[in-house]
């Protein structure tokens, strides 16, 4: 049988091993270099912050500011003394440490957020 | 009443000061132990430094002494003092401590990258420490002449002199651990005898305590106004304080400068309990000092006076010890702040070393001012100071952390209209040009409630004129105010 | 007249031409000195004034900021009616009238940018106030690279304009690549670091691997922690954030070293760690402490029989934070340290000390070098001084 013809070749190559991805640019990396991604990342934390700061601030505040005024229309010593002497202090240090925890958990939510994010 | 106890006890205070911030503490580990470079100080201890630190003759004596002559509205001083932590709290405490500036000059540089406003600054955290040193000075003055019977100014030169004697012969070495100890000193000093007088007065009766108008010595004819400017400036004055600014270096971070800050909180607001105590009971038994004679000294004559006898003595020389401690440990602390900021700032050459020569300047100033200037009660004194630092610091700081358009022609604008109104009309009411009754004097003598504002509106409108001098390292500065650690170092701590 | 009164006429005549002459010279010629100057000299002054004022920010590069703080100098040199800088992209600043011509400076000047060789074109516009009618650019360059351009306008055509502007521009360049040897400079000092890194090592590597080795079997719990130490202790060397750390970290490091030498030397060295609690948070440059701590090891140990002892202390002291690294080991001859601060010693011992004061000095200025007192045989002390805040370090 003589007539048979040639087998075909094909051309076979290995599959192509160095695939070069895209770089995966990482939120923190935005921050550190100040990109426009990263600014809006550190404001956003920043009104948090602020919110919580003025939220505390506005009560001390509010409370304080009216109290001269109370204590004006009450005329009563014993008022003051019990609130200006004792009463205040407690408060304070509340409010303080309310204020404490929300920062501290605003800022474990926005760690998270930035490290917990894929590349956009 | 016998001196010689309350003598030896303000001798063994003044020794124990030179001694221990002269020479200081060592703390050796050989490498057998464990490694010391790993620690920081916690939270807990270094509030417990800051508030040895911060409560001055002003908390010690001046609060209670006003009480007595006016009243309890005078207890928005001691409620203000502790405030003005929050306000720090909330709005600069972290950024403060995360901005890596040891004094308020290295914050303004950092932030606005200019030396003027650094110069300006500077200047006026001299003039803001000085205002607050006069009144320690005086106050120790008027302690020792209680009990000795000694001149005026000499428990002023005393002081100065060993605050200058304690910094050449160590240098500038902050210990915490002494001013731990300092504050549990003056918290002992003022908690033993207010209870033995809180028993006596049972013993007696409780007779009670009236205040009366007719009884109140006239202290402001709008007092009102007055009060309200008291508030403005304790609690808005706090933060730009210089020896307060300062402690927040020692924070190893800013999460735990917030922990601090609410340790001093709750520990100074302890500590302010007891005032009052001794102002009520100084009406009751004291009454002559109401309305002639320093009312400062009513702490100090009570223990005296109510108990009597070996306990009162003894007790009287406790209190008069802690009050010494008061005046020393916040004498030292801003006499090396403000030697501190003379030194990097205003003294021309660098090469030598000059904070010797600095702190001699730093001193002999308030020390010339508290014996020129007539006396006038501690804790108003005191709040001229908190004032000043009002109206030029708060701007500066709470701007420059939280608004992206602060400039420098701004927060000079600021600091100049605003801490420079302050500071004149200090001067003027000292000066004694303007008296009371009437609306020039409340406004010149509280000045907070109309300088806070316009410091903050100079600083705001001039910034928003000039948009082009916005400092190019700003959005750098407010991430690294803002950004939590863990997302600064990249590593879990 | 007789003729002894023509001699007498003459004579006079002679004289009088002769005095008129030389008066006449001597007035005619240009005052040559003055004690208070001449014009030409005032204008002399002027000029190197003006251009010394217009040089410190060009130090700086050639940016946007520096253009505009130097280009009203540099206009009053030539004394045109405007004045451009450009950089290869666009226009950096504009000084004195017309800037609406700015719009078209690019396309003028591509040619300059490309080929390097000053041009000169018509620059008309419709307005009629307008006085630019002329203009020459000429380039910036530095190392053969064009980096902008400099454009004077002026009402006419001038070839003395063309020859000043040329002129300017070359000194413009001495500036910027004076600013291209500060940035080199900089580069140096960062190469060094990564080299004295490298340094670190190998060399502590090796001995160190085979100081644990020796415990593995006596004493695994030691050898475990030895171990761990080693890791962390080289994870702090090579890591890449920042050029800043803060004294917490560098006496960690510093600690977990010396425990690695103790490993190896037992009781031979003992050492004494002070620290004040204060200064912990205090930021310095990357490793500049572990040299001088390898360096008094090194010393305290060659040649030593009997043990020696090192002391490290860190104190609070106001603004600053002070470091001193004390040795009683063989010490070194003070002249020939003063040749190795220099950078005229050579080999290898002292690179560490020199490098750190080198940076020491860059990051802090002069005052703040190393300060080192020691003799032959006297063992050695090192006092470093931080400063608590400095604009820029930020330890991370």
């Amino acid at each position: 049988m003589s007539a048979e013809p040639t087998p075909r070749r094909e051309v076979v190559t290995g599959e192509p091993r160095r695939v070069r991805p895209l770089p995966r640019y990482r939120t923190q990396s935005e921050i550190d270099e100040q990109t426009a991604l990263g600014g809006a990342y550190v404001r956003s934390l920043m009104r948090g912050q602020l919110r919580a700061g003025l939220t505390a601030f506005a009560v001390l505040a509010a409370v304080v500011g009216t109290l001269p005024l109370v204590f004006e229309a009450l005329h009563s010593s014993a008022v003051v003394w019990a609130v200006l002497g004792f009463a205040a202090y407690p408060p304070l240090t509340l409010l303080a440490w309310w204020y404490v925890r929300r920062a501290e958990r605003n800022e474990s939510d926005f760690a998270r957020l930035v490290e917990g994010r894929p590349a956009p | 009443m016998s001196r010689t106890y309350a003598v030896a006890a303000v001798a063994v205070v003044v020794l124990a000061t030179v001694l221990v911030g002269g020479f200081g503490l060592r703390i050796s580990r050989t490498t057998s132990d464990f490694y010391v470079a790993s620690r920081t100080v916690r939270p807990r201890l270094n509030a417990a430094a800051i508030s040895g630190e911060y409560l001055s003759a002003a908390s010690f004596l001046g609060i209670a002494g006003l009480v007595l002559v006016h009243g309890p509205d005078m207890l928005w001083y001691p409620v203000g003092y502790t405030a003005g932590y929050l306000v720090l709290l909330v709005f600069v405490a972290a950024p403060l401590r995360r901005s890596g500036a040891y004094t308020l000059p290295d914050f303004a540089e950092g932030r606005l990258e200019s030396r003027q406003v650094r110069r300006l600054v500077s200047v006026l955290v001299v003039g803001a420490g000085w205002l607050y040193l006069v009144p320690q000075l005086q106050g120790a003055g008027l302690t020792l002449k209680i009990l000795t019977g000694a001149p005026g100014w000499l428990g002023d030169v005393l002081v100065a002199s060993v605050v200058v004697l304690a910094v050449a012969a160590g240098g500038m070495r902050s210990i915490t651990f002494v001013q731990v100890f300092q504050y549990w000193l003056k918290l002992t000093a003022l908690l033993v005898p207010a209870i033995f007088l809180v028993l006596a007065w049972r013993g007696d009766g409780q007779p009670r305590v009236t205040f009366d108008a007719h009884l109140s010595a006239f202290r402001a004819d709008h007092p009102l106004y007055a009060t309200y400017g008291l508030i403005v400036a304790t609690f808005l004055g706090t933060m730009g304080l210089p020896h307060v600014v300062v402690r927040f270096y020692t924070s190893p971070n800013g999460r735990d400068a917030r922990r601090t800050t609410v340790a001093v909180l709750a520990l100074i607001g302890v500590f302010y309990l007891l005032p009052p105590v001794y102002g009520a009971l100084g009406r009751l038994y004291a009454p002559e000092l109401i309305h002639g004679g320093d009312a400062d000294a009513a702490v100090l004559l009570l223990p005296g006076r109510v108990i009597g006898g070996l306990g009162g003595d003894l007790l009287g020389a406790l209190v008069a010890g802690g009050a010494f401690a008061a005046f020393l440990s916040t004498a030292s602390g801003l006499t090396m702040a403000v030697a501190g900021v003379i030194t990097q700032d205003v003294l021309p050459s660098r090469g030598v070393r000059h904070f010797r020569l600095a702190t001699v300047l730093a001193i002999s100033v308030p020390l010339a001012g508290s014996l020129m200037v007539s006396r006038v009660p501690v804790a108003d004194s005191v709040g001229m100071a908190f004032a000043v630092s009002a109206s030029s610091f708060c701007p500066l700081l709470v701007l420059g952390i939280w608004w992206r358009r602060l400039t420098p022609p701004g927060a000079v604008a600021g600091l100049l209209l605003g801490g420079g109104s302050a500071l004149l009309s200090v001067a003027i009411t000292v000066s004694g040009a303007v008296r009371p009754p009437g609306w020039p004097h409340a406004l010149l003598a509280w000045p907070a409630v109309w300088s806070v504002p316009v410091g903050f509106l100079a600083m705001i409108l001039v910034s928003l004129a000039t948009p082009r001098r916005i400092p190019p390292g700003t959005n750098a500065a407010m991430t690294r105010f803002h950004l939590p650690e863990a997302l600064t170092t990249g590593r879990q701590r | 007249m007789t003729g002894a009164g023509y001699a007498v006429i003459v004579v006079l005549a002679l004289l009088l031409f002769g005095g008129g002459l030389l008066l006449g010279r001597r007035t005619a010629r240009p005052l040559r000195t003055s004690d208070v100057g001449t014009p030409v000299e005032h204008a002399t002054f002027e000029t190197l004034h003006t251009a010394s004022l217009a040089a410190p920010p060009l130090r700086a590069g050639l940016t946007g900021d520096s253009a505009r703080r130097s280009a009203r100098r540099l206009r009053s040199l030539l004394g045109t009616d405007a004045l451009c800088l450009t950089d290869r992209d666009g226009v950096l600043v504009w000084d004195g009238e017309g800037d609406h011509h700015g719009r078209h400076v690019m396309e003028q000047v591509a040619g300059v940018l490309e080929t390097g060789r000053d041009t000169a074109f018509r620059s008309d516009c419709d307005d009629l106030d307008c006085p630019l009618k002329w203009a020459v650019a000429v380039p910036l360059t530095v190392d053969h690279r064009v980096l902008g351009t400099l454009v004077a306008y002026a009402p006419r055509e001038s070839a003395v304009l063309a020859r000043a502007a040329g002129e300017v521009a070359r000194w413009v360049c001495v500036q910027l690549e004076l600013a291209e040897l500060d940035r080199s400079r900089t580069q140096l000092i960062e190469a060094e670091i990564r080299a004295l890194r490298a340094q670190i090592s190998p060399h502590f590597i090796f001995n160190s691997l085979a100081a644990i080795a020796s415990f593995v079997r006596t004493d695994p719990e030691q050898a475990r922690e030895l171990l761990l130490e080693f890791a962390d202790f080289t994870r702090y060397s090579f890591r890449s954030h920042g050029d800043f750390t803060t004294l917490a970290d560098e006496l960690h490091s510093i600690d977990q070293y010396l425990a690695l030498v103790r490993a190896r030397f037992g009781e031979r060295l003992s050492v004494t760690l002070q620290v004040a609690p204060e200064v912990l948070p205090v930021a310095l440059p990357f490793l500049c402490l572990q040299p001088l701590v390898e360096n008094a090891v090194k010393h305290g140990l060659e040649g030593a029989v009997t043990s020696s002892r090192i002391t490290i202390s860190a104190l609070d002291a106001g603004s600053e934070a002070e470091v001193v690294i004390e040795d009683d080991g063989t010490g070194m001859d003070p002249q020939r340290l003063r040749h190795i601060l220099r950078g005229e010693g050579g080999g290898s011992t002292g690179i560490g000390l020199l490098n750190v004061d080198e940076r020491l000095r860059q990051v802090y200025g002069d005052d703040y070098g190393l300060v080192i007192e020691t003799g032959i045989g006297a063992g050695m002390r090192i006092t470093v001084r931080l400063p608590k805040y400095r604009a820029g370090v930020h330890g991370s």
